[in-house]
């Protein structure tokens, strides 16, 4: 019971003790004199909900967009792969024709060459 | 503060966020005896509390959109203030007994109890070690509660009563053998006229 007594005046005493002191009156013009010569003063800005929700749908977007662009690309430049295939296999295909027809031409004239010389 | 426009806290937090000095200087009028009398407790040095306590201010101007409430204010004030001043006794060696004279006798209002006990309760708060200065200071000077001051040093409850019931202890040993006749401190205690 005494000590319960003690304990309460003890915290009584503390409270009385430890009781708000004042800076004095120049004290906020202080702080605001400070502000003024403080270089890193301006307040870091801080996004409201909405800014941070438009800068990661924009953030989101710039992601999506830049994935469709490279899957762009990548179709695009197969499809002129496969263009550039059909062109060569065309190429090729007009050579062979035309070696083809040379080569026919080249044989018919050997044989009408060699049937002059026997007939004469 | 005569003079001053009577916006609520709220009021005024909104307007030092959009950079309304006036209102931020209003704020720092209205937590300005909170965070010295931390500061000036636990560093006991005028000069430096009140350095520290306009750093704690500064700091505030630089993060004010990032407090929510007139609460959330409170609590990060407390916070940064005895954060801020632990950090310092860390850094910087003890005071000379000078300073720490000079510290006493700074309160705003009279005292309700003798002013021996009350230089001498003051001089035992600055023997303790920082953390458990701060648990004390503020219990009884910032009247919270031990959840709320687990809160503010981000410390466990346990280690906060602890810390309230040890230093009480001690407290109340150095007082005791200190007075030669065994009054209780209640003696001691009388309102000045």
């Amino acid at each position: 019971m005494s000590d319960e007594r003690n304990n309460r005046d003890l915290e009584r005493s503390l409270r009385a003790a430890l009781r708000p002191a004042d800076p004095g009156e120049g004290f906020a013009a202080g702080v605001l004199a400070r502000l003024a010569t403080d270089p890193a003063r301006a307040p870091r800005p801080r996004l409201s909900r909405a800014t941070a929700s438009w800068l990661a749908f924009a953030a989101a977007a710039s992601v999506v967009l830049g994935l469709f662009v490279a899957h762009q690309r990548q179709v695009l430049r197969t499809e002129q792969g496969l263009e550039a295939r059909r062109q060569l296999i065309q190429a090729l295909r007009v050579t062979g024709e035309k070696l083809e027809l040379a080569s026919r031409a080249v044989n018919t004239s050997e044989r009408s060459t060699d049937s002059s010389h026997s007939g004469a | 503060m005569s003079g001053e426009p009577a916006w609520t806290e709220g009021t005024l937090l909104e307007r030092a966020s959009a950079g309304d000095t006036a209102a931020f200087a209003a704020l720092v009028r209205r937590h300005q005896r909170s965070v010295y009398s931390l500061s000036l407790r636990m560093l006991a040095d005028r000069f430096q509390a009140e350095d520290l306590a306009q750093e704690v201010f500064l700091q505030l101007y630089r993060s004010i959109r990032s407090v929510e409430s007139e609460t959330h204010l409170a609590f990060w004030l407390r916070r940064v203030t005895v954060n801020r001043a632990i950090d310092r006794l860390r850094r910087e060696p003890p005071l000379s007994q000078a300073a720490l004279s000079e510290a006493d006798g700074l309160a705003a209002e009279p005292s309700e109890i003798d002013p021996i006990l009350e230089r001498r309760l003051r001089a035992l708060l600055r023997e303790l070690a920082p953390a458990a200065r701060a648990v004390v200071l503020l219990r009884y000077q910032e009247d919270l509660d031990p959840t709320e001051i687990a809160r503010t040093l981000k410390m466990p409850l346990n280690t906060v009563k602890s810390h309230l019931k040890r230093s009480l202890a001690a407290l109340r040993e150095r007082l005791g053998n200190e007075d030669p006749d065994g009054r209780s401190l209640a003696s001691d205690a009388r309102t000045l006229t």
